[in-house]
Protein backbone atom coordinates (compact mmCIF):
# COMPACT_ATOMS: atom_id res chain seq x y z
CA UNK A 1 0.00 0.00 0.00
CA UNK A 2 2.46 2.64 1.07
CA UNK A 3 4.95 1.32 -2.50
CA UNK A 4 1.46 2.18 -3.87
CA UNK A 5 1.19 5.74 -2.78
CA UNK A 6 4.95 6.41 -3.37
CA UNK A 7 4.55 5.61 -6.85
CA UNK A 8 0.99 7.50 -6.88
CA UNK A 9 3.29 10.72 -5.48
CA UNK A 10 5.94 10.23 -7.54
CA UNK A 11 3.87 10.86 -11.07
CA UNK A 12 2.03 13.38 -9.96
CA UNK A 13 5.27 15.34 -8.81
CA UNK A 14 6.72 14.51 -12.30
CA UNK A 15 3.57 14.88 -13.98
CA UNK A 16 3.27 19.06 -12.18
CA UNK A 17 7.47 19.40 -13.37
CA UNK A 18 7.22 18.68 -16.98
CA UNK A 19 4.15 21.17 -16.41
CA UNK A 20 6.61 23.64 -15.52
CA UNK A 21 9.38 22.57 -17.95
CA UNK A 22 6.37 23.25 -20.56
CA UNK A 23 5.79 26.75 -18.82
CA UNK A 24 9.77 27.49 -19.18
CA UNK A 25 9.21 26.57 -23.05
CA UNK A 26 6.44 28.80 -23.50
CA UNK A 27 8.84 31.68 -21.66
CA UNK A 28 11.65 30.49 -23.82
CA UNK A 29 10.16 30.95 -27.45
CA UNK A 30 7.19 33.58 -26.82
CA UNK A 31 8.47 35.54 -24.01
CA UNK A 32 5.31 34.37 -22.03
CA UNK A 33 5.42 31.68 -18.98
CA UNK A 34 2.29 31.33 -16.80
CA UNK A 35 1.37 29.91 -13.24
CA UNK A 36 0.28 26.93 -11.92
CA UNK A 37 -2.04 27.43 -8.87
CA UNK A 38 -1.10 24.59 -6.17
CA UNK A 39 -3.93 25.28 -3.46
CA UNK A 40 -6.28 24.45 -6.72
CA UNK A 41 -4.46 20.76 -7.04
CA UNK A 42 -5.69 17.76 -4.99
CA UNK A 43 -2.03 17.72 -3.76
CA UNK A 44 -0.90 15.84 -0.53
CA UNK A 45 0.98 17.93 2.05
CA UNK A 46 3.80 14.69 1.02
CA UNK A 47 3.36 16.07 -2.54
CA UNK A 48 3.62 19.39 -2.47
CA UNK A 49 7.07 19.19 -0.34
CA UNK A 50 8.50 16.76 -2.72
CA UNK A 51 7.54 19.55 -5.29
CA UNK A 52 9.35 21.80 -3.45
CA UNK A 53 12.20 20.33 -2.19
CA UNK A 54 12.73 19.03 -6.36
CA UNK A 55 12.73 22.70 -7.51
CA UNK A 56 15.35 23.17 -4.86
CA UNK A 57 16.82 26.89 -4.01
CA UNK A 58 17.83 29.50 -6.31
CA UNK A 59 19.77 33.30 -6.02
CA UNK A 60 16.96 35.35 -5.36
CA UNK A 61 14.33 35.31 -2.34
CA UNK A 62 12.02 38.61 -1.60
CA UNK A 63 9.75 38.94 0.95
CA UNK A 64 6.77 41.66 0.65
CA UNK A 65 4.66 42.98 3.53
CA UNK A 66 1.41 44.19 2.27
CA UNK A 67 -1.90 42.93 3.35
CA UNK A 68 0.10 39.94 5.34
CA UNK A 69 3.57 38.61 4.30
CA UNK A 70 4.70 37.07 0.87
CA UNK A 71 7.31 35.39 0.24
CA UNK A 72 8.78 35.26 -3.10
CA UNK A 73 11.78 32.77 -3.66
CA UNK A 74 13.64 31.80 -7.09
CA UNK A 75 14.11 27.64 -7.47
CA UNK A 76 17.24 25.96 -8.53
CA UNK A 77 15.57 26.80 -12.04
CA UNK A 78 15.87 30.42 -13.32
CA UNK A 79 12.74 32.04 -14.09
CA UNK A 80 10.81 29.57 -12.02
CA UNK A 81 9.51 30.69 -8.86
CA UNK A 82 7.87 29.54 -5.69
CA UNK A 83 5.07 32.14 -4.37
CA UNK A 84 3.29 31.76 -1.29
CA UNK A 85 0.97 34.53 -0.18
CA UNK A 86 -0.50 35.14 3.35
CA UNK A 87 -2.99 37.06 4.46
CA UNK A 88 -3.07 39.73 7.98
CA UNK A 89 -4.03 36.83 10.04
CA UNK A 90 -0.99 34.18 8.08
CA UNK A 91 -3.33 32.03 6.60
CA UNK A 92 -1.78 31.19 3.07
CA UNK A 93 -4.44 32.83 0.45
CA UNK A 94 -2.47 31.98 -2.70
CA UNK A 95 0.08 29.27 -2.91
CA UNK A 96 2.17 29.45 -6.95
CA UNK A 97 4.79 28.33 -8.97
CA UNK A 98 5.40 31.12 -11.34
CA UNK A 99 7.66 30.53 -14.72
CA UNK A 100 8.56 34.06 -15.67
CA UNK A 101 11.62 36.55 -15.60
CA UNK A 102 10.21 38.34 -13.04
CA UNK A 103 6.76 37.75 -11.20
CA UNK A 104 4.47 40.14 -11.46
CA UNK A 105 3.60 41.29 -7.83
CA UNK A 106 7.51 42.04 -7.50
CA UNK A 107 6.94 44.91 -10.06
CA UNK A 108 6.32 48.54 -9.04
CA UNK A 109 2.73 49.57 -10.38
CA UNK A 110 3.52 52.85 -11.90
CA UNK A 111 0.02 54.25 -10.22
CA UNK A 112 2.32 53.56 -7.62
CA UNK A 113 5.47 54.94 -8.93
CA UNK A 114 3.32 58.65 -10.14
CA UNK A 115 2.08 58.77 -6.26
CA UNK A 116 5.33 57.86 -4.81
CA UNK A 117 6.61 60.42 -7.12
CA UNK A 118 4.33 63.46 -5.86
CA UNK A 119 4.97 62.62 -2.40
CA UNK A 120 8.49 62.72 -2.46
CA UNK A 121 8.26 66.19 -4.63
CA UNK A 122 6.09 67.44 -1.44
CA UNK A 123 8.15 65.80 1.10
CA UNK A 124 11.64 67.92 -0.30
CA UNK A 125 9.86 70.91 -0.60
CA UNK A 126 8.31 71.09 3.11
CA UNK B 1 -16.85 60.10 -3.83
CA UNK B 2 -19.90 57.68 -5.22
CA UNK B 3 -18.10 58.16 -9.04
CA UNK B 4 -14.85 57.78 -8.11
CA UNK B 5 -13.00 54.35 -8.71
CA UNK B 6 -12.49 51.48 -6.46
CA UNK B 7 -8.87 51.91 -7.39
CA UNK B 8 -8.42 56.07 -6.91
CA UNK B 9 -10.47 54.85 -3.91
CA UNK B 10 -7.85 52.37 -2.84
CA UNK B 11 -4.88 54.39 -3.19
CA UNK B 12 -6.38 57.44 -1.48
CA UNK B 13 -6.23 55.33 1.69
CA UNK B 14 -2.83 54.19 0.96
CA UNK B 15 -3.69 50.81 -0.71
CA UNK B 16 -0.95 50.04 -3.06
CA UNK B 17 -1.82 48.58 -6.36
CA UNK B 18 0.55 45.91 -5.87
CA UNK B 19 -1.82 44.95 -2.81
CA UNK B 20 -4.40 44.72 -5.43
CA UNK B 21 -2.84 42.76 -7.29
CA UNK B 22 -2.29 40.72 -4.15
CA UNK B 23 -6.02 40.13 -3.28
CA UNK B 24 -6.76 39.47 -7.10
CA UNK B 25 -4.46 36.58 -6.97
CA UNK B 26 -5.87 35.32 -3.44
CA UNK B 27 -9.48 35.24 -5.53
CA UNK B 28 -8.88 34.00 -8.67
CA UNK B 29 -7.36 30.89 -6.35
CA UNK B 30 -10.48 31.07 -4.49
CA UNK B 31 -12.50 31.19 -7.94
CA UNK B 32 -11.13 28.20 -9.39
CA UNK B 33 -9.38 30.67 -12.18
CA UNK B 34 -6.18 30.23 -13.43
CA UNK B 35 -3.67 32.52 -12.41
CA UNK B 36 -2.77 34.44 -15.23
CA UNK B 37 -6.36 36.45 -14.68
CA UNK B 38 -5.12 37.75 -11.70
CA UNK B 39 -3.54 40.84 -13.43
CA UNK B 40 -6.84 41.47 -15.63
CA UNK B 41 -9.16 41.26 -12.56
CA UNK B 42 -6.68 43.32 -10.46
CA UNK B 43 -7.13 46.31 -13.28
CA UNK B 44 -10.61 45.17 -13.96
CA UNK B 45 -11.44 46.05 -10.01
CA UNK B 46 -8.73 49.17 -10.03
CA UNK B 47 -11.65 50.51 -12.61
CA UNK B 48 -14.70 49.68 -11.30
CA UNK B 49 -17.12 51.51 -9.69
CA UNK B 50 -18.07 50.66 -5.99
CA UNK B 51 -20.77 48.16 -7.12
CA UNK B 52 -24.29 49.12 -5.36
CA UNK B 53 -25.93 46.35 -3.49
CA UNK B 54 -29.40 46.23 -1.78
CA UNK B 55 -30.02 43.32 0.54
CA UNK B 56 -33.43 42.82 1.46
CA UNK B 57 -34.20 40.30 4.12
CA UNK B 58 -37.26 38.23 4.22
CA UNK B 59 -38.17 35.01 6.12
CA UNK B 60 -34.83 34.27 8.28
CA UNK B 61 -33.05 33.98 11.32
CA UNK B 62 -30.12 36.60 10.66
CA UNK B 63 -27.68 34.02 10.82
CA UNK B 64 -26.83 34.46 7.39
CA UNK B 65 -25.85 38.29 7.87
CA UNK B 66 -24.26 36.96 11.50
CA UNK B 67 -21.78 34.96 9.80
CA UNK B 68 -20.84 37.47 7.03
CA UNK B 69 -20.31 40.37 9.07
CA UNK B 70 -18.38 38.47 12.00
CA UNK B 71 -15.57 36.81 9.44
CA UNK B 72 -12.62 36.89 10.62
CA UNK B 73 -10.98 37.49 7.36
CA UNK B 74 -9.75 41.22 6.82
CA UNK B 75 -8.27 40.82 3.80
CA UNK B 76 -11.35 39.40 1.87
CA UNK B 77 -14.26 40.86 4.50
CA UNK B 78 -12.70 44.58 4.78
CA UNK B 79 -12.08 44.58 1.10
CA UNK B 80 -15.07 43.50 -0.01
CA UNK B 81 -16.77 46.56 1.27
CA UNK B 82 -14.56 48.87 -0.28
CA UNK B 83 -15.82 47.11 -3.65
CA UNK B 84 -19.32 47.51 -3.52
CA UNK B 85 -21.72 50.19 -1.93
CA UNK B 86 -24.22 48.45 0.81
CA UNK B 87 -27.18 50.84 -0.22
CA UNK B 88 -29.88 49.43 1.35
CA UNK B 89 -29.91 46.20 4.48
CA UNK B 90 -32.34 46.93 7.25
CA UNK B 91 -30.29 45.32 9.97
CA UNK B 92 -27.19 47.40 9.78
CA UNK B 93 -28.71 50.74 8.63
CA UNK B 94 -29.38 53.50 10.97
CA UNK B 95 -32.17 54.65 9.42
CA UNK B 96 -35.95 53.16 10.31
CA UNK B 97 -39.50 53.78 8.76
CA UNK B 98 -40.38 55.92 6.21
CA UNK B 99 -37.05 57.16 6.01
CA UNK B 100 -35.57 53.60 5.42
CA UNK B 101 -38.22 53.04 2.73
CA UNK B 102 -37.64 56.43 1.16
CA UNK B 103 -33.87 55.26 0.82
CA UNK B 104 -34.48 52.41 -0.34
CA UNK B 105 -36.40 54.21 -3.12
CA UNK B 106 -33.86 56.41 -4.09
CA UNK B 107 -31.01 53.56 -4.16
CA UNK B 108 -32.91 51.48 -6.12
CA UNK B 109 -33.84 54.75 -8.59
CA UNK B 110 -29.98 55.51 -8.71
CA UNK B 111 -28.96 52.40 -9.72
CA UNK B 112 -31.83 51.23 -11.99
CA UNK B 113 -30.45 48.02 -13.94
CA UNK B 114 -27.30 47.95 -12.00
CA UNK B 115 -27.85 47.02 -8.89
CA UNK B 116 -27.24 43.42 -7.35
CA UNK B 117 -30.20 42.28 -5.40
CA UNK B 118 -29.48 40.00 -2.41
CA UNK B 119 -31.54 38.46 -0.54
CA UNK B 120 -31.90 36.23 2.90
CA UNK B 121 -34.64 34.42 3.83
CA UNK B 122 -37.66 32.62 2.09
CA UNK B 123 -40.56 34.39 0.51
CA UNK B 124 -43.57 32.66 2.26
CA UNK B 125 -46.49 32.83 -0.58
CA UNK B 126 -49.23 31.09 1.09
CA UNK B 127 -52.60 33.04 2.10
CA UNK B 128 -51.04 35.96 -0.34
CA UNK B 129 -47.61 35.78 1.25
CA UNK B 130 -48.93 37.45 4.79
CA UNK B 131 -46.40 35.44 7.10
CA UNK B 132 -43.96 37.81 6.41
CA UNK B 133 -43.84 41.69 6.61
CA UNK B 134 -41.94 44.62 6.01
CA UNK B 135 -43.42 47.92 6.90
CA UNK B 136 -46.84 46.42 5.87
CA UNK B 137 -45.71 44.98 2.85
CA UNK B 138 -45.10 40.90 1.55
CA UNK B 139 -41.71 39.78 1.00
CA UNK B 140 -42.97 38.37 -2.57
CA UNK B 141 -44.71 41.93 -3.15
CA UNK B 142 -41.54 43.69 -2.51
CA UNK B 143 -38.77 40.65 -4.90
CA UNK B 144 -41.66 41.54 -7.72
CA UNK B 145 -41.06 44.98 -7.35
CA UNK B 146 -37.10 45.36 -6.71
CA UNK B 147 -35.82 42.17 -8.84
CA UNK B 148 -36.98 43.89 -12.82
CA UNK B 149 -34.52 46.98 -11.91
CA UNK B 150 -31.87 44.63 -10.72
CA UNK B 151 -28.53 43.46 -12.69
CA UNK B 152 -28.61 39.94 -10.77
CA UNK B 153 -29.79 38.22 -7.96
CA UNK B 154 -28.14 36.77 -5.12
CA UNK B 155 -30.26 34.18 -3.02
CA UNK B 156 -27.98 34.05 -0.20
CA UNK B 157 -28.81 30.83 2.34
CA UNK B 158 -30.25 27.86 1.99
CA UNK B 159 -33.69 29.53 2.70
CA UNK B 160 -33.15 32.46 -0.22
CA UNK B 161 -32.19 29.69 -2.49
CA UNK B 162 -34.48 26.86 -1.92
CA UNK B 163 -36.84 27.93 0.77
CA UNK B 164 -34.72 26.09 4.00
CA UNK B 165 -36.06 25.77 7.18
CA UNK B 166 -39.76 27.49 6.46
CA UNK B 167 -39.95 25.42 3.84
CA UNK B 168 -39.42 22.17 6.04
CA UNK B 169 -42.65 20.03 6.03
CA UNK B 170 -45.49 20.85 6.80
CA UNK B 171 -44.16 24.22 5.20
CA UNK B 172 -47.19 25.89 6.63
CA UNK B 173 -46.28 29.40 5.09
CA UNK B 174 -45.26 28.24 1.74
CA UNK B 175 -41.91 29.49 1.83
CA UNK B 176 -40.06 28.98 -1.54
CA UNK B 177 -36.96 30.08 -2.58
CA UNK B 178 -35.88 33.18 -5.21
CA UNK B 179 -35.90 31.20 -7.86
CA UNK B 180 -39.81 29.89 -7.69
CA UNK B 181 -40.79 33.51 -7.31
CA UNK B 182 -38.34 35.39 -10.06
CA UNK B 183 -38.01 33.43 -13.19
CA UNK B 184 -36.22 36.00 -15.77
CA UNK B 185 -33.31 37.12 -13.89
CA UNK B 186 -29.95 36.24 -13.35
CA UNK B 187 -29.67 34.18 -10.07
CA UNK B 188 -26.99 32.67 -8.04
CA UNK B 189 -27.73 30.70 -5.37
CA UNK B 190 -25.07 30.70 -2.60
CA UNK B 191 -26.69 28.15 0.08
CA UNK B 192 -25.72 27.38 3.45
CA UNK B 193 -27.10 27.03 6.68
CA UNK B 194 -25.42 29.73 7.16
CA UNK B 195 -23.42 30.32 4.19
CA UNK B 196 -19.39 30.64 3.87
CA UNK B 197 -18.54 34.24 3.62
CA UNK B 198 -15.95 33.78 1.40
CA UNK B 199 -18.45 32.26 -1.57
CA UNK B 200 -20.05 35.48 -1.10
CA UNK B 201 -16.95 37.96 -1.42
CA UNK B 202 -15.88 35.73 -4.37
CA UNK B 203 -18.97 36.11 -6.08
CA UNK B 204 -19.35 39.51 -5.24
CA UNK B 205 -15.53 40.59 -6.80
CA UNK B 206 -15.90 38.58 -9.76
CA UNK B 207 -19.43 40.27 -10.73
CA UNK B 208 -17.34 43.27 -10.03
CA UNK B 209 -14.67 42.51 -11.84
CA UNK B 210 -16.11 40.86 -15.21
CA UNK B 211 -19.54 42.42 -15.11
CA UNK B 212 -21.19 38.84 -15.04
CA UNK B 213 -22.16 35.79 -12.95
CA UNK B 214 -19.76 33.10 -12.47
CA UNK B 215 -20.11 29.33 -13.96
CA UNK B 216 -22.77 27.85 -12.07
CA UNK B 217 -23.79 24.34 -11.37
CA UNK B 218 -27.39 23.03 -12.23
CA UNK B 219 -29.13 24.31 -8.93
CA UNK B 220 -27.09 27.59 -9.84
CA UNK B 221 -24.79 28.11 -7.45
CA UNK B 222 -20.84 29.21 -8.27
CA UNK B 223 -19.20 25.86 -9.52
CA UNK B 224 -16.04 27.03 -8.17
CA UNK B 225 -17.54 26.18 -4.33
CA UNK B 226 -19.99 23.65 -4.73
CA UNK B 227 -18.23 22.18 -7.86
CA UNK B 228 -17.42 19.33 -5.92
CA UNK B 229 -18.65 17.48 -2.16
CA UNK B 230 -18.12 17.97 1.16
CA UNK B 231 -16.80 14.22 0.65
CA UNK B 232 -14.38 14.31 -2.18
CA UNK B 233 -12.52 17.17 0.13
CA UNK B 234 -12.78 15.56 3.57
CA UNK B 235 -9.54 14.73 5.42
CA UNK B 236 -11.77 11.97 6.66
CA UNK B 237 -11.86 10.16 3.46
CA UNK B 238 -9.14 7.71 3.36
CA UNK B 239 -10.75 6.03 6.20
CA UNK B 240 -13.93 6.01 4.06
CA UNK B 241 -11.86 4.29 1.36
CA UNK B 242 -10.47 1.72 4.13
CA UNK B 243 -13.94 1.04 5.02
CA UNK B 244 -12.94 2.28 8.79
CA UNK B 245 -16.16 3.82 10.57
CA UNK B 246 -17.03 5.34 13.31
CA UNK B 247 -20.19 3.54 14.67
CA UNK B 248 -21.37 6.06 17.82
CA UNK B 249 -20.15 9.11 18.29
CA UNK B 250 -17.93 8.31 21.66
CA UNK B 251 -16.20 5.21 20.28
CA UNK B 252 -13.02 3.71 19.69
CA UNK B 253 -13.40 4.43 15.53
CA UNK B 254 -14.90 8.01 16.90
CA UNK B 255 -11.67 9.05 18.53
CA UNK B 256 -9.52 7.91 16.08
CA UNK B 257 -11.12 10.34 13.42
CA UNK B 258 -12.68 7.53 11.18
CA UNK B 259 -15.33 8.27 8.75
CA UNK B 260 -18.69 9.63 9.98
CA UNK B 261 -20.94 7.90 6.69
CA UNK B 262 -22.25 5.23 9.23
CA UNK B 263 -23.62 8.16 11.56
CA UNK B 264 -25.73 9.92 9.09
CA UNK B 265 -23.10 12.32 7.53
CA UNK B 266 -24.68 13.81 3.98
CA UNK B 267 -20.91 14.85 2.90
CA UNK B 268 -21.37 12.48 0.12
CA UNK B 269 -24.42 14.31 -1.62
CA UNK B 270 -23.87 17.69 -0.26
CA UNK B 271 -22.19 20.31 -2.46
CA UNK B 272 -19.92 22.98 -0.39
CA UNK B 273 -17.09 24.23 0.18
CA UNK B 274 -16.88 23.42 3.81
CA UNK B 275 -13.84 20.96 4.05
CA UNK B 276 -11.45 23.00 2.06
CA UNK B 277 -12.13 26.75 3.25
CA UNK B 278 -13.51 25.73 6.73
CA UNK B 279 -15.30 28.55 9.33
CA UNK B 280 -13.79 30.70 11.47
CA UNK B 281 -10.91 31.94 10.07
CA UNK B 282 -10.38 28.62 8.91
CA UNK B 283 -9.90 26.74 12.20
CA UNK B 284 -12.27 23.70 11.42
CA UNK B 285 -15.56 22.71 9.91
CA UNK B 286 -18.59 20.06 11.73
CA UNK B 287 -16.70 17.11 10.51
CA UNK B 288 -13.76 18.05 11.43
CA UNK B 289 -15.14 19.31 15.14
CA UNK B 290 -16.46 15.07 15.28
CA UNK B 291 -20.51 15.61 13.95
CA UNK B 292 -21.44 14.22 10.37
CA UNK B 293 -22.08 16.81 7.68
CA UNK B 294 -26.20 17.93 7.59
CA UNK B 295 -26.10 18.86 4.23
CA UNK B 296 -27.64 22.29 4.69
CA UNK B 297 -26.51 23.80 1.27
CA UNK B 298 -28.88 21.15 -0.39
CA UNK B 299 -32.12 21.60 -1.39
CA UNK B 300 -34.60 20.28 1.14
CA UNK B 301 -31.74 18.60 3.29
CA UNK B 302 -34.15 19.11 6.48
CA UNK B 303 -36.72 17.26 5.40
CA UNK B 304 -34.25 14.29 3.89
CA UNK B 305 -36.00 10.64 4.01
CA UNK B 306 -34.04 8.91 7.64
CA UNK B 307 -32.87 12.13 9.35
CA UNK B 308 -29.68 13.42 10.23
CA UNK B 309 -28.81 10.64 11.72
CA UNK B 310 -29.32 7.73 9.45
CA UNK B 311 -26.54 6.87 7.19
CA UNK B 312 -27.14 8.03 3.75
CA UNK B 313 -27.55 3.65 3.28
CA UNK B 314 -29.87 3.03 5.58
CA UNK B 315 -29.79 1.58 8.43
CA UNK B 316 -30.88 2.78 12.24
CA UNK B 317 -28.49 5.37 13.24
CA UNK B 318 -25.69 5.66 15.92
CA UNK B 319 -26.07 4.17 19.37
CA UNK B 320 -28.31 7.24 21.37
CA UNK B 321 -27.72 5.55 24.66
CA UNK B 322 -24.19 5.80 24.86
CA UNK B 323 -24.07 9.18 23.22
CA UNK B 324 -26.44 10.57 25.76
CA UNK B 325 -23.64 9.55 28.60
CA UNK B 326 -21.03 10.90 26.38
CA UNK B 327 -23.09 14.95 26.33
CA UNK B 328 -23.70 14.60 30.21
CA UNK B 329 -20.51 13.44 31.01
CA UNK B 330 -19.08 16.57 28.52
CA UNK B 331 -21.67 18.96 29.92
CA UNK B 332 -20.42 17.63 33.84
CA UNK B 333 -16.51 18.23 32.76
CA UNK B 334 -17.63 21.65 31.31
CA UNK B 335 -19.42 22.48 34.30
CA UNK B 336 -16.47 21.52 36.84
CA UNK B 337 -13.83 23.04 34.33
CA UNK B 338 -15.89 26.23 34.36
CA UNK B 339 -16.37 26.26 38.37
CA UNK B 340 -12.16 25.78 38.39
CA UNK B 341 -11.72 28.62 36.04
CA UNK B 342 -13.71 31.16 38.30
CA UNK B 343 -12.08 30.24 41.43
CA UNK B 344 -8.97 31.18 39.46
CA UNK B 345 -10.36 34.51 38.97
CA UNK B 346 -8.91 36.71 42.32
Amino acid sequence: MKQYDFLGDDLVVNALLMEVADLLGGLIEQGRGGSIDLLGLPLSAKCMAAVEARLGDGEVSASLHVSGESVVRETAFAGVWWTRHADEAGRVTALLIEVAEVPEILRASLVDVRAGQLRLREMVAR
Amino acid sequence: MRDETVGDMLGRRGFSRRGLLKFAIAMTSSLALPPSLAPVMAANLAAARRQSVIWLSFQECTGCLETLLRTDSPTIAGLIFDFISLDYQESLMAAAGSAAELTLRQAVAANAGKYLLAIDGSIPVADGGVYSLTGGRTNVSMLQEFAPGAAAILAIGTCAAYGGIPKAFPNPTGAVGVEDVILDKPIVNIPGCPPIPEVLSGVLVYFVSFGRLPDLDDQKRPLAYFGTTIHDQCYRKPFYDQGKFAKSFDDEGARQGWCLFELGCKGPTTHNACASLKWNDGTSFPIESGHGCLGCSEPDFWDQEGGFYTSLAGGTGPGWRNAGIAAATGVALGAAAAIAARRKVP
